[in-house]
């Protein structure tokens, strides 16, 4: 990862959403950026420019935008329509963002389109979080890298997160992934945790 | 065994590649049917062989051009639903509501500091009469402002026909248990019909309410007896006593509504007969 004073940066075309641009470089803004959080919060497996990377929630393609910035090729899943009109038009500046308008708990609808990827990067706001983590796994090769953006509010209001990312862990674990660490994303985003498991067993 | 694939069929290890444009592509890949139990990611090296690309940069080209195809041909047609528009007018005429409401208080504290006299205390005057004094009586910028305030009330009664109109064409059951206007925001609020049709009643009574409902949720308030159906006359009208009653049977009989609306679309008098009927004898001991 690209680092300058402190500042997350990724090397790319600018003007995106309107990003601060620092010494030619696009600033990977942690308070609108989970996975740019993540970073901030402590070392996690660098982006790098050989991997291909299946992105789960890719709303308007502002964080996929960095995260393209970094790797080879990034496989960029939405549903929802509007979002989806401005992650095609950052797909038509960003060389390799292939946007695919579908339902991340369906990945039968795209199996036909997605490569085996290094990492699967997963920030959808459902309660299902950990089966689409697992049905998509399909994509990840052996000892491929998987993140899950748990919005703990979105899976129970009225329970506590902590809980909530406890019983996380231990589905994921029970399919078969195993947990390297979690991480919450405080003070950039709250009730938000990171958990960053490896398919197949850890060493 | 088959692994079907964007670029074509992968069948015991040789390739049936599918030929065609981008278009053509795009279609042929909603029939694909995979079963995840089988499946194998594809590989761009198979494409290659297969002879329908020649490199990897040509086969993100092909593929990005596909999948952006297909997204821009499925953005369309979610657009296509009659409700996305309804949903917008809706969402348009709240906002107007907020904006004349905002305005029109701005501009009576302006014309009070003009007016030393004036004061709105023992006389009802309606906002809108207020309005017109303000236009008539100030000069300059006031003026302008209170005339574009009775604009904008005048584009507002417009767009709530027109919202009122479109629900009772394309919600006829629910626009006449609780008329268009009511119903569009139900609607609005749930996200589309079809997404209205599959709520239970119970939602459907607390649609709009989230604040009440969360904080219920959370264990320390009542639940709310009403959302949105508030806004209708024979829940706002009902006695206290007996308007979480009313609200609770207007939210089911709604709920039937909504999926007729979604389901037949059109309307069904034997059932609106006897779900009024239910509903005006609420409350009624039998």
């Amino acid at each position: 990862m690209i680092w300058i004073d402190g500042v997350l940066v990724s090397r790319g075309e600018g003007g995106v959403y309107g990003e601060r641009m620092l010494r030619g470089q696009r600033v990977w803004d942690p308070f609108r950026s989970k996975l740019g959080a993540l970073y901030y919060k402590g070392p996690v497996t660098e982006l790098t420019s050989d991997m291909k990377v299946l992105y789960l929630g890719a709303a308007h393609g502002t964080t996929v935008s960095h995260v393209a910035d970094y790797v080879e090729i990034v496989y960029a899943v939405e549903i929802a329509p509007r979002p989806m009109q401005d992650l095609i038009e950052v797909a038509r500046r960003r060389e390799n963002v292939v946007p695919i308008m579908a339902d991340a708990s369906q990945p039968e609808v795209y199996a036909p389109l997605v490569e085996e990827v290094d990492f699967v990067y997963q920030d959808v706001a459902h309660p299902e979080q950990v089966a689409i983590a697992v049905r998509n796994c399909v994509f990840l090769k052996p000892e491929g890298i998987l993140i899950l953006m748990l919005k703990t509010r979105s899976v129970d209001v009225r329970r506590d997160p902590k809980e909530i990312l406890r019983e996380t862990e231990t589905d994921l674990s029970g399919a078969g992934l195993g947990i390297i660490s979690n991480t919450w994303l405080e003070p950039y985003h709250h009730d938000h945790a990171a958990i960053i498991c490896r398919k197949g067993k850890v060493r | 065994m088959m692994q079907s694939y964007w670029f074509g069929d992968i069948v015991d290890g040789s390739c049936r590649p599918f030929r065609g444009d981008a278009l053509a592509v795009a279609t042929h890949i909603r029939d694909i049917r995979t079963d995840l139990k089988s499946y194998l990611p594809p590989d761009w090296r198979t494409a290659v062989d297969c002879g329908v690309c020649s490199n990897r940069e040509d086969y993100i080209r092909r593929i990005r051009e596909v999948c952006i195809l297909l997204a821009e041909r499925r953005i369309e047609e979610e657009y296509r639903g009659k409700d996305i528009a309804l949903i917008q007018m809706v969402r348009t005429l709240d906002e107007i509501d907020n904006v004349i409401n905002l305005l029109t208080g701005r501009v009576v504290d302006w014309y009070q500091v003009t007016q030393p006299s004036f004061s709105r205390k023992y006389r009802r005057t309606p906002s809108r009469t207020i309005v017109r004094t303000v236009h008539r009586k100030s000069p300059g910028s006031l003026s302008r402002i209170a005339s574009d305030i009775g604009r904008l009330s005048d584009t507002r009664i417009a767009l709530a026909r027109e919202v009122s109109d479109t629900a009772n064409d394309i919600m006829p059951n629910c626009s006449a248990l609780i008329g268009g206007l009511v119903a569009a925001r139900l609607m609005y609020h749930a996200g589309g019909i079809s997404s209205l049709a599959r709520l239970p009643g119970s939602s459907i009574q607390v649609l709009g309410a989230r604040t009440a409902i969360f904080s219920h949720l959370r264990g320390n308030t009542p639940p709310p007896k009403h959302g949105i159906i508030f806004q209708h006359r024979r829940v706002h009208n009902a006695p206290a006593e007996i308007r979480g009653k009313v609200a609770r049977v207007l939210a089911a009989k709604l709920a039937i509504a909504a999926k007729l609306d979604w389901y037949r679309g059109e309307p069904v008098p034997e059932f609106l007969e006897e779900a009024q009927t239910r509903i005006d004898t609420v409350g009624n001991v039998e």
